[in-house]
Order: structure tokens, then sequence, then C-alpha cells
């Protein structure tokens, strides 16, 4: 079952799984492509064989994709410890008790949320994903997902600091909220089939000793077992960002930013332009509102609250993790409700508010 | 199985070798604002940690390549599927892909973002729209002529109304040469990134600088250019030019980058 990773396996029927050729010789590609660059790699590290490997491009490309890296995975290691703790010490019950299961309280729930598992978008995914495998409703985790990583106690101390108590720091509350809530409602009553890639898919399960009484007796051992979940669950995400990151830094590396810029006072291409933006950076969103800060003299209002409205919600490295949590159709509409809700408010903003 | 699960703490041994080796050399101020320095330094000793009690909770996988909790792979190919959980199955290929930060990282020579990285970028040159406005306590601290930095002469250019005010006013900077098909033979762009976050965000600044051996100095090179500000324009933007009394090959600084 190693083929598995990034490509969904056929449905099984009668108790026999077959991996189709196609698929198989897929998968056999990439491993091929990924083994010839690893051996490039290498090869052109060892000392003597100065084959002068690193040009301008990769080395652009290497700084910004270890940027985007080094800066998101602090996160994303916090969400999965987040994620490996709530695996080994809460029990569905808790959540089927105190979490709301009628659509209004549930997407509500959901969306503030935040401030009880304050985790960024990175971290945002692993806790979700361990939150449903414990019982969460549908909508309650959609709205958590997308309205985390803005509304937590973080990321409302760097947008204030950035840009002090205002319009900025008002709206950029009540649209993340407004949305969550929005898309978290139309997934309760859309009631999608089958939202979640299955568990032997995905390859979360129970820690190790979850069904062993003896050894969850003791809390020591049990904060272990903690550990070592959420370092499985590390590993299981961190491919996701890797991908998005490198995504993210190969379409810094190689399409023009000046293009996007230049409509910065228009009242409805700023607002694309700046969405685009947040969909193309893919800066976490503790540190995004500095950033939006440099913008705040030219762009308008609307497209800056856009940037630091869609952006958290969902960028190339979240969305690549979303793969690892949800079937590709339900990542299509967790991509395209959020985009379609932040255009419709931003230019409400741009066109009749200011 | 076994060696997977040694391939697992490698990963996290390495993850957390890799952030504290960049730490401690000063190199991670190529990849991140300073600011991130220490959570920085905890993530790297958390990885460090989470990689010892990895190994630790496995440690009779790794020795006897016997799990206290094996799966038993060996049986049937497919029916295992739903009987075990599959928390540890991640394929070598998901494994290579983990490997890539610090694979890149230790094969690619660390570098600051240069001239290279700047053709795909909006350059901020003195009267560009999109240079960051100022605020008044970044006005109030910005140092004497003398020590200025290419960030706090364009925070005076956007707070003054008339380039004129600048002229014969000393300049020395640093910053890197970057020149495109927009430059005259004498002219070149004394540049610097502004990082708020990572180098994701870089925004490249820069003065023009008019230099009669120009053509001379190689794209990405290093220099120190000393002059005064003549009131002149640049691709059809009035804008205070810098006529170099002195420019000076040098390394590049230990900060490579402005920080806003």
């Amino acid at each position: 079952m190693e083929t598995t990773e990034l490509e969904q396996q056929p449905e099984e029927v009668a108790g026999h799984t077959t991996v189709p050729a196609p698929e198989k010789r897929f998968q056999n590609a990439i491993r091929l492509v990924v083994g010839v660059l690893v051996l490039l790699i290498l090869i052109s590290a060892l000392p003597g064989l100065n084959l002068r490997f690193a040009g301008d491009r990769l080395q652009t490309f290497t700084t910004i994709f270890l940027g985007i890296f080094i800066e998101a995975v602090p996160f994303l290691l916090a969400g999965s410890l987040v994620s490996g703790f709530i695996a080994v010490f809460v029990d569905q019950n808790t959540i089927a008790r105190y979490v709301p299961r009628r659509a209004v309280p549930a997407a509500f729930t959901g969306a503030l949320m935040g401030f009880a598992f304050p985790v960024c978008e990175c971290g945002v995914v692993p806790v979700t994903r361990r939150l449903y495998q414990k019982g969460l409703p549908l909508p309650v985790g959609i709205a958590f997902l997308l309205s985390a990583p803005v509304i937590n106690p973080v990321v409302l101390v760097s947008t204030y600091a950035a840009f002090g108590f205002g319009p900025v720091l008002i709206g950029r509350y009540v649209l993340t909220f407004i949305i969550a809530f929005l898309v978290g409602l139309v997934f309760h009553f859309a009631k999608p089939a089958e939202v979640l890639r299955p568990p032997e898919e995905t390859g979360i399960g129970l820690p190790d000793s979850y069904h062993a009484p003896e050894a969850a007796a003791k809390g020591e051992k049990r904060a272990w077992t903690a550990v070592v979940t959420a370092a499985d669950d590390f590993l299981d995400m961190a491919r996701y960002l890797i991908i998005g990151s490198m995504l993210a830094a190969g379409m810094q590396t190689f399409v023009s930013q000046a293009l996007l810029l230049q409509f910065g006072g228009a009242p409805v291409l700023s607002v694309v332009a700046m969405m685009a933006l947040a969909f193309v950076l893919s800066i976490c969103s503790t540190v995004d509102a500095f950033l939006a800060l440099s913008f705040a003299g030219t762009f308008t209002t609307g497209s800056i609250l856009s940037f630091l409205v869609f952006g958290p919600m969902v960028d190339i490295k979240s969305a690549m993790m979303f793969l690892g949590v949800f079937r590709r159709r339900i990542v299509l509409y967790l991509i395209l409700l959020p985009l379609l809700f932040t255009l419709l408010f931003a230019l409400i903003i741009n066109l009749f508010l200011t | 199985m076994r060696l997977k699960t040694i391939a697992k703490v490698i990963l996290f041994l390495s993850l957390g070798l890799f952030l504290a080796s960049r730490l401690s050399n000063g190199t991670l101020s190529f990849y991140i604002h300073p600011r991130f320095n220490p959570l920085t330094a905890v993530t790297a000793f958390i990885f460090l940690l989470v990689g010892l009690i990895y190994a630790y909770q496995h440690r009779q996988t790794i020795l006897h390549g016997a799990a206290a909790h094996d799966h038993d792979h060996d049986h049937h190919d497919h029916a295992h599927a739903h009987d075990h959980d599959h928390s540890h199955d991640l394929s070598w290929l998901a494994l290579a892909i983990l490997a890539l930060p610090v694979l890149l990282g230790v094969m690619v020579q660390p570098k600051p973002l240069g001239a290279a990285a700047l053709q795909n970028r909006e350059i901020n040159t003195g009267l560009l729209a999109s240079a960051p406005a100022p605020s008044g306590s970044q006005l109030a601290v910005i140092p004497t002529a003398g020590e200025r930095n290419i960030l706090d002469w364009l925070y005076l250019f956007r707070a003054s109304p008339d380039m004129a005010a600048f002229n014969g006013q000393p300049v020395h900077v640093i910053g890197f040469v970057y020149r495109d098909d927009r430059f005259a033979a004498d002219e070149f762009m004394v540049s610097r990134f502004t990082v708020s976050c990572c180098v994701a965000d870089a925004a490249p600044i820069g003065l023009i600088v008019r230099w009669p051996d120009a053509p001379e100095l190689a794209a990405d090179q290093w220099v120190e250019v000393t002059g005064t500000f003549l009131a002149g324009a640049f691709n059809g933007n009035e804008m205070p030019l810098l006529i170099a009394d002195e420019v000076v090959i040098t390394e590049a600084p230990a900060q490579p980058y402005l920080y806003q």
C-alpha cells in the first residue's frame, strides 16, 4: 500500500483492490523524476565535480522556497503537536457533548473555535483532520478551517500592531467570520457525500497504544505516545507544505509581479490583484498584516481587506495541504467559495462604502 | 518498515540540525526576518527532541526490525487495509519530498536574493507609487544624512514634495548593482531588498546612480556608493539621482535585507 500517497486509490470492490496499469505507470514516473532530481543534486554537490548546478534561477528559487518553508514549519509543528495531544487525550464524547449539530450554532461555533485552538493556516489543517477523526461535525470543521488562521489571539495582536484599531482590523475580523460562517452553512445544507479522504489513504490513524488500556494507564507514557502521533502527523502534512512552498516559490521565480501591482487604485482590479497576490505569496497569517501595510498607501481598502481575508483561508500551500484531508472535489469548493465571497464583499466595500 | 522508521528519525534530526546551523552561522537572515530567530531556535530544539522521542518509542523496530505493534505486512497483500491503522505508511516518494528542504538547503549555497530575483519584481525607485508610505514615527527615527540607508532616503523622498530639496546632500549607501535596458550607459541602480516577514515578500528598492565607469560593474556586485544628490529624471519620473564621487566594491553585509 505504499503507492497511495499522492494518487487516489480506486475503491475497494469485493475485498480486492487493484491498481490499474496507467496509474501505476504514473506513480513510477513520478518516482523516476524525483529519483533523478535527487541524484542530480547529490552529484552536483560532490566536491571537485563543479557542475555549477546552482544557477541564478535555482538560487532564487531555493532561497524563496526555504524562506516560506522555514517561516511556516514552526506553525505546522505546533499544529501537529496539538493534533497529537488531541488524539491521545481528547475522547470522542467530549466533542459530541460540547459541539452543536444544528446548522447555525454549528457554523457559528466553528468560526469562533480559533480562540480555543490558536493555530495559523498551517497548524489548522492537522488539527481539523484530527478533530474530524474524533467526530467533529463537518460544517464546524469547515468554518474552523477557514476562520482559525485569522480568528485567534496571535493574529489579532499582529494585525493590531500593523494597522491599529480601525477599519482594516474590524473589517478583517468581521469579513473572516461572516465568510467562514457562510461556507460552513453551505457545507451543512449541501451535505456533500464523501468529503474526507478515507483513513487508509491519508494514513491518519489512532495512536498505537490507543486501544491498549495498560499503555494508557500512565499519563507520562500517553504523553510520549502523543508526541509520536504528532510526529507522524507532521510528516504526513509536511510533504504538502513542501510541495505548496515549492509551487509558490516557482511562481515567484518565474512569473512577474509587476503585472499585478499596477492595478493599485482600480476598485475592481485591485481586489483581483491582491487576492491573486495573497494566493501566490503563501505568507503565514500571523505576519501577513505587516506585508499588507506596505500596500496600504496605494491599494484600495477593499483590496487590502481581500488580501487579509482570502490569503489566510486559501493560498497555494494551504490548498496543497487541504488535499491531504479532503477529496479533490471538496478542495475545489474550499477554494472557490471563499474566493467568491471575498470578491463579493471586497467589491461592495470598494464600490459602495468608500 | 525498519528503514523507513530510521529515515523518519533522520528527517527530524536533520531538520533540527539544519535550522540550528543556519541560525548559528547567521545565514537564517537570508530567508526570514530576524524577529523569527527565537521561534526558529525553539523549533530546532523541538525537532531534535521529537526525533529522539520517536527513536526511543520505536527502538524495537529500529534495533530488531520488529515492532511491538508490528502490523504484519507479509500476509495477504491487501487484506490488512481495514484491520490496522496506517499511520506509519509513508512511501519512499513522500520521504524523498520531505528530505527536499534540507537537501536543497545543503546542496545550494546559501545566498541572499540578488539581481536575478529582481527581474520579476516591481522596483521601487525614488517616486514609484508602491514605495512604502512612511509613518510619522518612522520619519522621526531616520538618522542624519551620512548614515541613511536606501530605505531611509526613500521614506524622505516620499515625504517631500520637492525633489530639488535634496540637491547637494551627501549620500553614502551600500547595495548591489542592478541594471536593465531602461538604464543609460553611465547609470545603474544601487539596490537592496526590503523584507517584512520572509523573502517571499521581498521587495526591491534602490537609488539611481550616475557613474562614468558604471559599465564596468557586474550585476549583483555589492558596492559602497559615495556622492551627492541632484534632481533629475529616470524613466520619465522625476527623482533625485545619486551623482557618485566614488564607487567601492565590497562584500555583502551580514544583514543583506532592510527591514521596514
